[in-house]
């Protein structure tokens, strides 16, 4: 998912080879995250909002709404919002690495174990970071929680391909033009 | 009538209407289902708020997973004897291929079904049943009463 909207301009742009990998600063990895965000509608819709990053963990949050609820006798959300959101997480949270560039990364596989309910009425809180890369693939990590970060309702690991490097001195002066609008 | 009230009904392509719109999340997706041949036919509607990517168009990987994971949930159900909600263990999904702004349609197996668990396969496609967008694997809980 991640970084797919930039697709288009990658037809057109070489491949920095051997490039090293450049430390985004946290406010240049908030600029991507906020602007990939744009390109993502449905993210939008569900209200999903930009937390946080704390070195190469990106944090989103899910506000609570009944029209996500899975099961109306209880009120609890349905597990696929959690699959949404976990989704989004993980895949955004590819740009935040310090290990690798910025690369448009269509996600894999994804897996999730649920080990708790989100409580009717409480927003949902998502975790994630990259914790293993290699020259193709991207590995990630995270989480999800309501009421506090030790606590998880769900855990998710996920691949993602880096299928082709984006031209990180383009990106951010997207990023930054995007932050001004 | 409760969303369990409701799951009491033998399976049909009247009562599946019935289940997905008492499902809140499910109709907000706007998901549907028919009957083909005896089996459950899970269709998600074009729709663009659905959309994740809109340069490519494509729909949100996560709710490609939400549909399959809502239709694996309804084909067990359909098929308990007693029928109630099952608890979601874990879910997992390959994507093989970015599903476009069009109809995508999902089909489930229960793989096994034993006393606590329940092993649900799902296969979603869009144009050629052939060429799957995603498949994927998910386990339940059962409820104690089945």
């Amino acid at each position: 998912m991640a970084l797919c909207l930039l697709i288009v301009h990658i037809v057109h742009s070489r491949s920095p080879s051997g490039l090293s990998v450049a430390l985004l600063s946290k406010a240049q990895k908030l600029r991507l995250v906020k602007v990939m965000s744009k390109h993502i509608p449905h993210a939008a819709l569900l209200g999903i909002q930009v937390v946080g990053i704390d070195g190469e963990e990106l944090s989103l949050k899910l506000p609570y709404q009944e029209a996500l609820v899975g099961d109306p006798d209880a009120g609890t959300l349905h597990g696929g919002v959690l699959t949404v959101l976990l989704d989004q997480t993980l895949g955004m949270s590819t740009v935040c690495s310090d290990r690798v560039n910025p690369a448009v990364t269509p996600t894999l596989d994804l897996r999730i174990d649920h080990l708790g309910v989100a409580p009717p009425g409480m927003d949902i809180f998502a975790c994630a970071r990259v914790y293993k890369s290699t020259r193709k693939i991207l590995f990630v990590e995270g989480f999800a929680y309501c009421e506090s970060r030790d606590k998880p309702i769900a855990k998710a690991i996920g691949s993602w391909v880096r299928v082709a490097d984006v031209d990180l001195a383009w990106l951010l002066d997207t990023a930054q033009t995007g932050a001004q609008q | 009538m409760t969303l369990v009230d409701i799951l009491q009904q033998q399976p049909s392509a009247d009562t599946l209407q019935l289940w997905l719109r008492k499902v809140p999340y499910a109709a907000f997706l706007g998901i549907k289902a028919e009957l083909r041949d005896g089996e459950i036919l899970f269709i998600l509607p074009e729709d663009k708020k659905l959309v994740g990517n809109s340069s490519l168009p494509a729909l949100h990987g996560g709710v490609v997973g939400a549909f399959m994971e809502q239709a694996a949930a309804f084909h067990l159900i359909a098929k308990m004897r007693k029928p109630a909600l099952p608890k979601i263990i874990n879910f997992s999904l390959d994507y093989l291929r970015p599903a476009r702004l069009c109809a995508t349609y999902a089909q489930c197996t229960l793989t096994r079904q034993g006393r606590l668990i329940a092993n649900v396969t799902i296969t979603a496609w869009q144009e050629d049943r052939a060429q799957p967008n995603a498949i994927a694997r998910t386990h339940f809980l059962l409820p104690e009463t089945d």
